[in-house]
């Protein structure tokens, strides 16, 4: 009876097992792993080379296999990337234990193209995806708005947005710094490119950037937003309408019916948000449950949980939230987490504060594509401040919560089949 | 002794305290007094039961915010707290106006995280006090000791509008905005605070020494502003000692008007970096202090962080500027030691030798013997081995004496030089290399080590660098030690061909000895700063990839993305 219910698992992970004769190279992803986030650009490039590569998820942290050769086992050398060299016997045995459990073996087929939208003269430390990427070595384009609304931004698989403020408010950041030299030149520089697409200020171009990227997810593109991005982006897409941006950015008072006004079905994430009306106050909605900006209503930093998932049923979830750790220290961003009472019932939250009412890693699905929010600027940097030092991941390669930031990155190389999330 | 005067001075001051609270006789003050001293010994002796109960005496006879004070350090010492509420409950509205109690209510209430309650109190207090700041200024003392500095600025921020200004606030703004990381408001507020009170420079430097490095420069902008206060200065002064940059904070100070309080205020600064090792600032700021107003004790200590910061010759200066102004014993026993090690330092040892033969009749024989050491370094320095040996011939060195193995070393003497050198107190750069090469080696004579050896000690570099590559030859087993010594000398000589000609050889002839990563590391480095990037990455990948456990290999990995990312 017992050798019965096994046998065609057995037939399935010796078939599985045939093509693979070969040595493989494991890069395991718990603690033996020397460097975490070196190990995906690895994967990376393997997938770069036109090689296959496998993702175990919940194998060892999330392990990675590709194949044995000469070019990767130097590549993760160079890297200081721990590997153990799997030979076919061994990879049976794998393959049992991962279909025996609550394991899965992912095959990644391509490199996705990635592009981030990140203003042309900005720095890479401002952008935690852009440290997390150059430091993998794993590459990217950079898009502005000019490339978002002239070009078809099919052509990339993933895209990820930081803390730019589709708002068109720029963070609200005039309270503090309205006569500093960066402040005025990034504004004169939105306000160009708003004319030259023949809008009239600043929010409208932002709308209209939102607009496209809304449309990029609904037609199959992959959208990873952080921080401040991620809150606007919503407000963005639901008031495209509607003027939701005070009188300092636009030259008129946001529309007092605004609220009510907003069409949250144009949205990925959120509905039945309030808008904050008051210029004074720097925050842009009731979306963000830590209101870091401002003092009266900021929440004290905790520790958030990732959820498990099945890794058979839910393979998006389980790839998006693959860790060695699964409690991690939070980090403010201008939006630094997600209120639960404005997410829409679909949303996948995929780690939350414990006991606390907001999420602060979430995913769903939009039209043919996805979404995935993760609140906070930088992992490594609970307080990050304006002007403070860039983070050196070199002191942070196994960083539990820049692997989040890679996993979206990986997630898009994933070969498609049935996905139940 | 000290305890008690200060158990007496806080006596004092609780019945002064308690005669506040309400009217007493001298009778009564008597008796208050004993049970307020029953109390405060208890308590210092940390008999917390009899502490408790002395103080509810004390509380009975009248001393209600002396008691409850004590009270307060009690339970919070035993982390009950709460045992205070009741009798606050009963106190407060008894005494509303009493500003003691209010503040132990609302620390009690903070304390215990009874945050609603805390609030309910402060707003009481408020309303029964509308136009005072008081209830404002203590509920966020209490907020800020707590590290609530968001929480604390919210009652700021009503006070603003309650009272119309948060003027009389600005040392909890200050603390607060600090809090919030408000980095240049918080130094425009405490700056603004230094107007009226300068003597909250230690205050400003606690509180903005945690200002990240990126913040600085606007802290140094607010507090290096025209028209500051002295106070401001002074903090910005120690504010870049705590942020270790020492020389800036002197840069600030020795700019301001020689005055009898500028001159307290480089005192102050002075005795400061001296403490945290400063020594070239120190050297310059005690050399400022003496100029201004001289002083042997301060040219004395400005002379020891000179020699300390490796600067002999302004060491002799100070020594020499102090010691007219000191009696013959202290200036045989204080500037001649300190004038002597310059002397030797600076290889002037015939000078040297004059100057304790001038003292000898003074400090005695024993005096002499205990500078020969100085003498034989003197002469060393000067190249001169023979005469070195000469000043010790009255003051011979056990053979375990590091002078004595220095010289043994430059004879050629591996032997003595191997079992005295590790005497060395505090081994330089020098001496660690000698003794890695003696381990390296089980020769027990070599003239061409010694040789190399003493003219590094000349300072010879370029001698030392030719006879530690010819010693290289002669010497195979420590032949790759001697290779990096000499390309060493010359990569700090900045002498790219040489030392690049050597880093090759030993990456070449010794792939297998310890040196040959460092040989990888600097040839690296050295393509780098020729712009040949390429060349740098192969040397890089070559170290991480065959030597992998060498201790250069994270810093080779770190090259190795900056030059990808072209950080570099």
């Amino acid at each position: 009876m017992q050798y019965r219910s096994v046998g065609p698992l057995l037939l399935a992970v010796l078939l599985s097992a045939l093509p693979a004769r070969a040595q493989h190279l494991l890069m395991p992803m718990d603690d033996e792993q020397a460097n975490h986030l070196k190990a995906y650009g690895v994967t990376f490039s393997a997938l770069t080379d036109g090689l296959r590569a496998e993702w175990l998820l919940n194998f060892r942290g999330g392990s990675f296999l590709v194949p044995d050769l000469p070019s990767l086992r130097r590549a993760a050398a160079l890297a200081g990337v721990t590997f153990e060299v799997v030979d076919a016997d061994r990879l049976v045995q794998i393959r049992k234990e991962i279909a025996d459990g609550n394991m899965d073996a992912v095959p990644l087929e391509k490199s996705p193209r990635i592009a981030v939208y990140t203003p042309p003269d900005a720095p890479p430390w401002d952008d935690a995806v852009t440290i997390a990427l150059a430091y993998a070595g794993i590459p990217y384009e950079k898009i502005w708005d000019d490339d978002v609304l002239n070009t078809d931004l099919a052509q990339y698989d993933w895209i990820h947005l930081h803390h730019e403020d589709f708002t068109g408010q720029a963070n609200k950041l005039f309270l503090g710094f309205r006569d500093a030299p960066w402040f005025l030149q990034a504004r004169d520089r939105d306000l160009a490119t708003a004319r030259r697409h023949g809008l009239g200020d600043v929010p409208a171009l932002k709308k209209a950037v939102a607009d496209r990227l809304r449309a990029f997810v609904e037609r199959g593109g992959f959208l990873f937003a952080m921080c401040g991005a991620t809150e606007t982006l919503e407000l963005a897409m639901g008031a495209r309408l509607i003027d939701i941006a005070g009188p300092f950015s636009d030259g008129t008072p946001m529309d007092p019916d605004a609220d009510a006004k907003m069409d949250w079905s144009r949205t990925f994430a959120a509905q039945g948000a309030h808008l904050e009306f008051a210029a004074g106050v720097n925050a842009m909605s009731d979306i963000d449950g830590h209101q870091v900006n401002v003092p009266s209503r900021r929440q004290p930093l905790g520790t958030f949980t990732l959820f498990g998932f099945s890794a058979k049923f839910d393979p998006v979830a389980t790839m998006l939230v693959q860790d060695h750790r699964t409690v991690i220290s939070d980090y403010y961003g201008v939006t630094t987490s997600f209120l639960r009472k404005v997410l829409k019932p679909g949303v996948t939250v995929l780690a939350h504060e414990e006991g606390a009412p907001w999420a602060k890693y979430i995913h769903g699905s939009y039209g043919q594509g996805s979404w995935t929010y993760l609140g906070g600027h930088d992992p490594e940097d609970p307080q990050h401040n304006i002007g403070a030092p860039p983070t050196d991941l070199a002191l942070h390669p196994n960083s539990p919560g820049y692997r989040l930031i890679l996993n979206n990155v990986l997630f898009p190389a994933a070969k498609k089949k049935p996905l139940k999330t | 002794m000290i305890v008690r005067c200060a158990g007496v001075l806080a006596l004092g001051s609780l019945v002064l305290v308690a005669s506040l609270v309400r009217p007493v006789t001298a009778q009564e003050s008597a008796a208050t007094a004993a049970i307020l001293a029953r109390a405060l010994d208890a308590e210092s002796a940390g008999r917390n039961r009899d502490a408790i109960t002395a103080w509810r005496a004390a509380l009975a006879a009248g001393a209600v915010v002396p008691s409850i004070l004590g009270l307060e350090r009690v339970f919070s010492g035993l982390a009950q707290e709460e045992s205070l509420l009741v009798a606050l409950d009963t106190l407060v509205p008894k005494y509303p106006r009493e500003w003691q109690l209010r503040t132990v209510q609302l620390r009690v209430l903070t304390t215990m995280g009874l945050d609603a309650r805390a609030a309910m109190a402060f707003a009481e207090w408020r309303d029964l006090t509308p136009a005072e700041v008081m209830p404002y200024r203590e509920f966020a003392r209490v907020l800020l000791f707590g590290n609530r500095a968001a929480a604390a600025d919210t009652v700021l921020r009503e006070a603003s509008a309650a009272l119309g200004s948060t003027k009389a606030l600005v040392l909890e703004v200050a603390q607060m905005r600090a809090g919030l990381g408000l980095w240049r408001e918080a130094a425009e507020a405490w700056r603004d605070l230094m107007v009226e009170e300068p003597y909250y420079e230690s205050a400003t430097v606690w509180s903005l020494m945690a200002a990240p490095a990126a913040a600085r420069d606007a802290v140094r902008g607010v507090l290096g502003g025209p028209a500051v206060s002295l106070g401001t200065t002074q903090a910005l002064a120690f504010l870049e000692v705590a942020w270790n940059t020492p020389r800036s904070g002197w840069m600030a100070l020795a700019a301001l008007p020689t005055t009898d309080t500028t001159i307290v205020l480089w005192r102050l600064f002075a005795d400061e970096v001296e403490r945290v090792r400063a020594w070239s600032t120190a050297r310059d700021a005690f050399a400022a202090i003496h100029a201004a107003r001289p002083d042997a004790g301060i040219a004395l200590r400005g002379a020891q962080a000179a020699l300390a910061s490796g600067d002999a010759a302004t060491a002799l200066i100070l020594a020499r500027s102090a010691a007219p102004m000191l009696d013959e014993v202290d200036r045989n026993a204080n500037a001649l030691p300190i004038e002597l090690d310059a002397l030797a330092r600076l290889g002037r040892a015939a000078e040297a030798e004059a100057l304790l033969a001038g003292a000898a009749l003074a400090i005695g024989p024993d005096g002499v013997r205990a500078h020969a050491r100085l003498i034989a370094w003197a002469w060393i320095r000067a190249g001169d081995v023979v005469r070195a040996k000469h000043a010790l011939v009255d003051a011979p060195l056990s053979a375990e004496d590091a002078v004595a193995g220095w010289l043994a070393l430059f004879d050629g003497d591996l032997v003595t030089a191997r079992g005295a050198l590790r005497n060395t107190e505090v081994p330089g750069q020098d001496a660690v290399n000698a003794l890695a090469l003696l381990n390296r080696t089980p020769l027990e004579r070599s003239e061409p080590i010694g040789a190399a050896f003493l003219a590094l000690a000349r300072g010879d570099s370029t001698q030392a660098s030719r006879r530690f590559e010819a010693a290289a030859s002669e010497l195979p087993d420590a032949a790759s030690l001697l290779l990096t010594l000499a390309a060493r000398i010359e990569t700090s000589r900045r002498n790219e061909d040489r030392s690049t000609a050597l880093w090759r050889r030993l990456a070449a002839e010794h792939p297998q000895s310890g040196e040959a990563p460092e040989a990888h590391f600097e040839l690296a480095r050295g393509s780098r700063r020729r712009g040949d990037n390429q060349g740098a990455r192969e040397h890089l990948e070559t170290l991480i990839l065959d030597y992998p456990r060498s201790a250069l290999v994270p810093q080779a990995r770190r090259e190795l993305d900056a030059l990808r990312t072209g950080a570099v």
